[in-house]
Formats: C-alpha cells, structure tokens, sequence
C-alpha cells in the first residue's frame, strides 16, 4: 500500500508468487519551481535491487495538461449525475484525450532508454545511466530533469494497520492463493476492535503478527477453519472504557527501498498554453515483455482472443508496445487496494469509468465498518449507517442500492486544513472523492502546492487523508470545520478513549526527503 | 550459464533458504508451503524421480502437520497427475472439496476426465474455463484435446494465444508451450515448421534438456541419425532418465545397432521396473512399447493391460491393440483399436497401428481406410518414430 503488493498477479504475500518489478507501489505529483514545473515520481519494487532495473520491464508515464473545470454535478448528488459523470469521463479518456507519454526502457550497463512520445516539441529519446541525476535538453529548448534508480520508498504507512481494519487475512494468516473467499474474511471492517474479534484483534502475546520483519518475512498463523464470522454486538473496550485502535502508527516501509522514475518536466514542455491548462494529469504503467519477444530471433506473431477489450487496447499500441504486457497501474493512492481489491483486470489506468459502479459499493461497504467506528469515538462521519453502535458487515451487489448510503461520502468536497495548499489564494473548488478516483490519475494543480487531492507531495499522509473521506466534512470540532489531515492531529487521539493513543499512520516519513531534486532520499543498504 | 542452469540454482537456492526457516519453525505453515512449492518446481527441471518423491514427502508432512489445505492439495493433485496416479488425483480433491469447486481443481479434474476417457466432459469443462477466462494453462489443455481430436489449425491457434499470454517471466511453460507445438506438427510430418518451434524453445530457455530430446528426436525422424544419436547421448549425459536411454536405444536399434541398443535399452527397462516395484505406475505404457518392440510381447500385453485399466483412453488401447497384435491376439488387438479409434481421435499412429492390425486380422478395405488417413495426416509417416 498505497497500491504495494497489487494487483493480485505480482502480489508476494502470497506463497506462490514472487516479488515483481511490476509492482508501482506510488505516484506522487506536485508543482515546483513557483508552479512552472511538475514533478512526477513513479516508485515500483526494488527488484532485482534498489537502483538495478529489471531488463525485461517498461514503464510509462502517461500526462495530459487541461484547464482546471469545477465538478458539473455539484448540485445535483444522485446516482444519475454520477453515471453522467462517468460516462463523461470515459468520452473524455477514450475520445479526443491524447496524453503525452515518458517510456522508460531498462538497457544493459545500468542505463535506461528514456523516450518522450506526442510533447508538443515533438518525439525525442536519450538513455540516461541509472542512478544519477541527468538534465535532458529537449527540441524546444527547455530542460527535463531525471533520475532513473534506486531511493528509500517514500511511502510512510502502518500497512498491517490497514490490512487489520479491512480484515484482509494474507497478511495475518497462511490463505493459499486458490482462496480468494478468504482474502477480506467476511466480518465488518472496523477502525476500531470488535468484541471478541479472534481473527484479527490485536495479541500482546504475538506482537509480530502481521508485521513484515527485516528478513522479508511476516510472522502469520494458520487459517483457521470457517466459516469465519463475528457474532458480537459491540466494539471491544478495556477496563477503563478506552477501545483498542487497529492500528498503531507503525511505519511498516520503514528501512526500505524502491526503484524510482523520477522527472521534472516544465509545465511548458508538456502542454503549449500552461497558463490555461493548469491541470495535469499522470498516472503510470508497468509492461513486462511478453515471452515471445524475450528471443530476438522469434518473430512477432502475437494472437488474437475473444476479448473484445483486449482488441481495443491493442490496436491502439505502437510495436515497440505490443511486445510488453500491461500488469499494473498507478494514478490515485488506494484505487487498487482500497477500491479495486487488486483485481488483474481492473488495471485500466486513467480509463478506469467502467469501474466507477463498482467504487459505490465499495465505497458503501467500506462506510458500513468505518462509519460506526468514527461515529464511536464520537466523532461525524460523511457516511450514512443508521446510528448503527457497531460495524457492519455488509455488501451490495448494485449501485443503487449503495448509492444512497454513501452519497455523502462521494459527492462531500474534502476540506484542506488551512490554506496553504492554495498560496496565490485562487478560487479553485475542494475536490471531491468521485473526481477524486475516477479517473485514476494523479491530478495536480499547478496553482496549488500539490498537496492530496490537489496532486501528491512526498510528505503527504495519504492512507490517513484516505480514511478522512469518511469524516463528515460539514462538521465542526473545537470550531473548526473537520478536514483531511484531522485524524493525524494527535490532540485528537489524545481526547478520544482509545488506545494506543496515535495517528493511525507515521506522521513523516523514516528518512528526510531531499530539498531539491530527485526529492526522494537515498536508498537504504540492502542486507537482503 | 544458460536459462536452466539459473533456474536450477535459484530454485536449490530459495530451497536453503526455506528449509532453514522451516528448522527455525517448523510451524510456519506458509514457508513450508513455499518450500514444497520450490521442491516441486526444481524437480520438475530436472524431472529426478528421487527429487519428485521428496516433493511429495514434504507435501504428506505439511498434511500431516496442518492437514489438506487448499495449495498443498493442489501440489498434491499436480503431482499425482503428472505420474498416473488418476485414483490419487481424485482423492486429492475430495480431501478439499472446496479446491475441485476453484478453476484450478476444474483444470485438474478436466485432466483426468481426459485420461480416463471422458473425453467431452473434459471438453466443455475447459471450454467453460476459458469463457470465464483465457489463461494460458487453459488454453493449452484444450490445444491438446483439439490436436488429438483433428482440429490441429485451430490447436496450434490456441498454443499460440496461450503464448502470448506468458511473459519474459514465464519462459519455461513458453518452451513447453513451443515443444507442443513442435510435436503437433510433427504429428503431420511439418518437420521444418517442427524444427522453427524447438528450436525457439531452445532459445527461450537455454539448456534444457527436453528441448535437446525433441530436437534429437526430430532429427531421427528427419534421418539424420548421427546427429540425433550424439543429440541424445550429450541429453543423457547431462539429466539420465529412463526414458532418455530408451529413446537412445530405440534409436540405435533402428539403425542396426543392436548391441550397442541392448545395454541402453537394459537401462531403461530396469528403472522402469523398479518404479513399479516401488508401486510407480506411470511407466506402465513406457514397458509396453519397450517390450513390444524388443520381441516380448507377452510382457508388453501385460503392461498394456494394467495402464489401460488405470488410464481408459484412446493412447493407452492403441498400445495394448499393438501388444496384442504383436502377440498375435489378433482379435482381441482390434476389438481394442476399434474402441481407440471410436473416441473420435484422429492421429496418425493410431490410424497407422490400426490400418497394422486390420489388415493382419484380413479386413484390408477398412485396412486401407486407415492407412490413407495416416498418411492423410501426415504423409511422411513412415519414417523413424519413437512411441513416447
């Protein structure tokens, strides 16, 4: 997480698979130098090593440059304006939208080809050597920064925190790969301990359970038996009325590393009018080559199926493309593991609208085990549960079912902290979580500082601002308006009778982040 | 170093390491899972009998240790299957009911319906895996069924789309994939389309011995016998199984050199017979052809009889109708051919064993039928041809 370890195809939690370069672990995006650059960060898994790629992998940086449009449907909150504006999206992404394209391609002698396709100033490529910082001149004259190699992983996260809430079993438990009913065991998903929840309640007597430890082991128990069910009516509470928290702030990145495209690209090289397009969106790919092309000498002869999708996305590949394999993508933090539940085939990338019903319900189900355990600390959430005193268990197999539960917690605009992410004081609209997640992209505003939702920086809290999509943004606490950074305020957890008393995710990262480019710090020994 | 040897060495590598942890604590489920998985997955490099017994060992005790958890049943049924125990296959499944329920348990059990006969069961089984979705394993298993049935165009299609479903990551199922490919159209005499297919699986990934033992036996086939035996001797060499050392002496016999045959030949028959003896039944067809071709025919008979008795199909009638025609039961021979030949199969050395026998048992129009159809199938049929 933020997408580590998915989809499901390169997922090495599970027994029979092995770490992948193809997993992206993260996208991050933020404006620099006063707005007039962008930079982009893609972050994958360190395999074979930290700053050694794997020269059977592409990777893509996909970015488009538009005008910022306030959300059409802001008075309207019913499921048709929400289908409307999917099928928006996906006119937009499958029509007239042509992104520009960085494709990363790893060479022998610890380099990589680095080629620019449909900028403004035309197509051009270099190969830059890995592991050091390299200014690439472009056709028009301008400058785009690189850096190809290996960095700490910025992603600063309690993971098994997160797989506790939402009862995702491989990480705590031995669940074969076969079993994919037992990947989210069916109990509610909570923020806070249920009574008597066996499967996935904290055990002081195992404090390593479900924690990845630094021989790239996690410590997990047998599955037992099902059916696997939670018959309790409340959330767990101590003797002195305090309830245990799932998580605790533990960065499980920590000492890690990842392999990194780093770029810095001037907002004028990626689009001719930045004055009017100031926003950009980005979201990566990963490509491993198909076996048929690893040999040279073997001709390209790729066949055909009966999937008519496939079809589409292959005609509209160059030949240099076709000879890859698409495996993952990477544009909003949580879209995989929050909302796609690391399905192979919900790798669309930017074109994910026909996914768009399926984040309703997942939105619904999610607010059905979070919305009661915020509204037990007795805080407001955005989602609709009945003043039910406990999580629920429970799944929709319709939008329209979900939609009316969760529409708050969809169409809500997200209130930023302060102002500071919007320096040059500028009318621009909060964002809102449908806009958000479709289309997956990383979306930055170049008036603002880029900070979550308004683009990624490094130093953002995103799993925490995730969970903040459930408070309800109308509602005041110490007379301030609830915001995305709230529940990392510790004064907050210091008042609430939980235990332990923490953010539910690392403030900041382990290692200091660079003041300058490439931004991410470096990389951590490799002992393994 | 080529692609096999990386391959071994990684494998025997994660091996150590997994086994240390398992010292550590043998109550870590999902490491000895993993390991069993390793096992497997170098033994299957190897395709070492002693290797695979350790593999099936290391699954009984994560049986016996945790009980029939879905991945290790798995393993389990995979193994079974790919040494005959059809009886075991199924067990294997019944000790996890929900595994036979799952796309991989389907798979399996679409195997041994196949093995056992049930040949449209297995059809539309992989049929309906495939509507639900085109995975490689998938797409192959009903290659086989389409190119034993006839459709060899629309079998090598689907090889072909199972290959482009296969990754840089994947390289040896792509080798294996090309082998098939190569043994289909060997099947119709395409020597040099066979010839393209193997040695791409050469190339793919390098050093593996079954590649060199397609090659070899394509070049026998081709009658470049010297190159052939000298192919399958540097195969033996290097991974000495049985079935290597029948080939070879196969080989040798059919150029006249029976002494040198006989010691290779020995060899094979030996191992053969020791697996038995150990309760090993996928060498039962390997003892039929030997015994068949090496004038024992009663032997291959029985060996026939005991393999088509754990395996009904239309592989294991055609050698017991060869065994019996060989051991002069003429017409028991063609009452078996006859129910080979009524499974719809369409290959050329079932129809060439069956034009054999018809016409030794005196009906030479049905006879000639036959023999047109191999020859239909693949007109250079005549040439050298090893049984397995």
């Amino acid at each position: 997480m933020a997408d580590h370890n998915d989809p499901n195809a390169v997922n090495s939690i599970f027994s029979d698979i092995d770490y992948s370069a193809a997993d992206l672990y993260d996208l991050f995006g933020f404006p620099t130098h006063d707005g007039r650059n962008a930079l982009l960060a893609l972050t994958f898994a360190s395999t074979p090593k930290a700053g050694e790629l794997d020269s059977d992998m592409l990777y893509r940086l996909l970015v488009t440059s538009q005008p910022r449009v306030a959300f059409p449907h802001a008075e309207d909150v019913s499921l048709e304006s929400v289908l409307g504006y999917f099928d928006a999206v996906k006119d937009k992404y499958l029509g007239e939208l042509k992104p520009c394209e960085i494709r990363v391609v790893p060479q022998p002698g610890q380099r990589a080809a680095v080629k620019f396709i449909g900028f403004p100033c035309g197509d051009f490529s270099t190969v830059v050597d890995l592991n050091t910082v390299t200014p690439i001149q472009t056709p028009d004259g301008q400058t785009v920064q690189a850096f190809i190699g290996g960095r700490d992983d910025a992603f600063f996260n309690d993971l098994t925190g997160f797989f506790r809430s939402i009862n995702y079993a491989p990480q705590f438990y031995h669940v074969p790969h076969t079993m994919t009913e037992a990947r989210e065991l069916p109990i509610p998903k909570t923020l806070i301990e249920l009574e008597g929840n066996d499967l996935f309640n904290f055990r002081p007597d195992f404090p390593t359970w479900g924690f990845f430890q630094e021989d790239r082991t996690t410590p997990k128990l047998d599955l037992p038996p099902g059916p696997w069910e939670w018959k309790g009516n409340n959330f767990k509470k101590d003797a002195n009325g305090d309830y245990r928290f799932v998580y605790d702030g533990s960065d499980c990145r920590a000492g890690q590393n990842c392999n990194a495209i780093i770029l810095e690209l001037p907002h004028s090289f990626i689009t001719p009018d930045p004055s009017a397009n100031r926003l950009i969106n980005a979201w990566g790919e990963s490509w491993v080559l198909r076996a048929a092309h690893k040999v040279e000498s073997i001709p390209d002869d790729a066949s055909w199926s009966g999937d008519p999708w496939k079809t589409v996305r292959e005609k509209e590949l160059d030949d240099e493309l076709r000879k890859y394999k698409l495996v993952d993508t990477d544009g909003q933090p949580f879209a995989d593991a929050g909302l796609s539940e690391r399905e192979d085939d919900r790798q669309l990338g930017a074109n994910n609208f026909s996914l768009g019903p399926a984040f309703i319900r997942r939105l619904a189900h999610l607010g059905w085990g979070f919305g009661p355990s915020i509204s037990a600390l007795g805080l407001q959430t955005s989602f609709d549960h009945d003043n039910s005193p406990v999580s629920i268990h429970r799944t929709y197999d319709t939008a329209i079912a979900a939609f009316p539960r969760a529409k708050k917690t969809i169409f809500q605009q997200l209130n930023m902290p302060d102002d500071s992410w919007n320096p040059k004081g500028l009318n621009i609209p909060l964002r809102r979580p449908i806009e958000i997640f479709v289309p997956n992209v990383c979306a930055i505003d170049m008036d603002t500082t880029g900070t979550w939702p308004f683009g990624r920086r490094l130093e953002d809290q995103v799993a925490t601002r995730f969970l903040s999509v459930f408070l309800d943004m109308s509602a005041e606490l110490n007379g301030k308006k609830y915001h995305l950074d709230m529940l990392s305020d510790p004064a907050l957890w210091a008042s609430v009778p939980i235990l332990p008393k923490t953010p539910p995710n690392p403030l900041k990262n382990d290692k200091e982040f660079l003041p300058n480019f490439p931004y991410l710090a470096e990389p951590w020994p490799e002992s393994w | 170093m080529t692609a096999y040897d990386l391959a071994l060495a990684k494998a025997r590598k994660d091996i150590a390491a997994l086994e240390a942890i398992s010292q550590r604590d043998s109550r870590d489920c999902e490491k000895r899972v993993r390991l069993a998985y390793r096992l497997f997955h170098q033994a299957s490099l190897t395709s070492d009998e002693i290797e695979f017994r350790k593999v099936r060992q290391a699954i009984d005790d994560v049986i016996r240790d945790f009980g029939p958890k879905e991945d290790i049943c798995l393993l389990r049924a995979n193994i079974d299957g790919r040494f005959h125990r059809l009886g075991e296959v199924k067990r294997d499944l019944e000790m996890c009911p929900a595994l036979a329920r799952r796309r991989e348990g389907r798979s399996i059990t679409a195997d041994v319906d196949f093995q056992e006969g049930r040949y449209d069961e297995a059809r539309r089984a992989l049929e309906s895996l495939i509507d639900e979705s085109r995975t490689w394993d998938a797409l192959a298993r009903l290659a086989h069924w389409k190119g034993k049935m006839g459709e060899r165009e629309e079998a090598d299609r689907l090889y072909a789309e199972a290959e482009d479903e296969l990754t840089a990551k994947e390289l040896l199922s792509f080798a294996w994939l090309e082998l098939q490919r190569g043994v289909l159209a060997i099947s119709r005499g395409r020597y040099g389309k066979a010839r393209t297919h193997y040695h791409r699986a050469a190339a793919s990934f390098s050093g593996h011995w079954l590649a060199g033992e397609h090659i070899a036996k394509l070049l026998a086939a081709e009658g470049k016998f010297d190159e052939a035996l000298a192919l399958m001797r540097e195969v033996i060499a290097r991974t000495p199984r049985p079935e290597s050392k029948q080939a070879l002496g196969e080989l040798l016999a059919s150029v006249g050199r029976a002494e040198e045959a006989k010691p290779w030949l020995d060899a094979a028959e030996a191992a053969y017979l020791a697996s038995a003896r150990e309760g090993g039944v996928h060498y039962f067809h390997h003892l039929a052809d030997l015994y068949a071709d090496t004038g024992r025919p009663a032997e291959a008979v029985e060996w026939a009889r005991k393999d088509v008795a754990l395996r009904p199909n239309f592989s294991t009638q055609a050698a017991l109708a060869w065994a019996l025609f060989q051991n002069g039961e003429m017409a028991e021979g063609v009452e078996w051919i006859r129910r080979a030949l009524s499974s719809g199969v369409q290959d050329g050395g079932i129809f060439a064993t069956a034009a054999s026998l018809l016409h030794a048992a005196g009906d030479a129009a049905e006879g000639d039928r036959y023999a047109r159809a191999a020859a239909e199938i693949n007109p250079g049929g005549s040439g050298f041809h090893l049984h397995h």
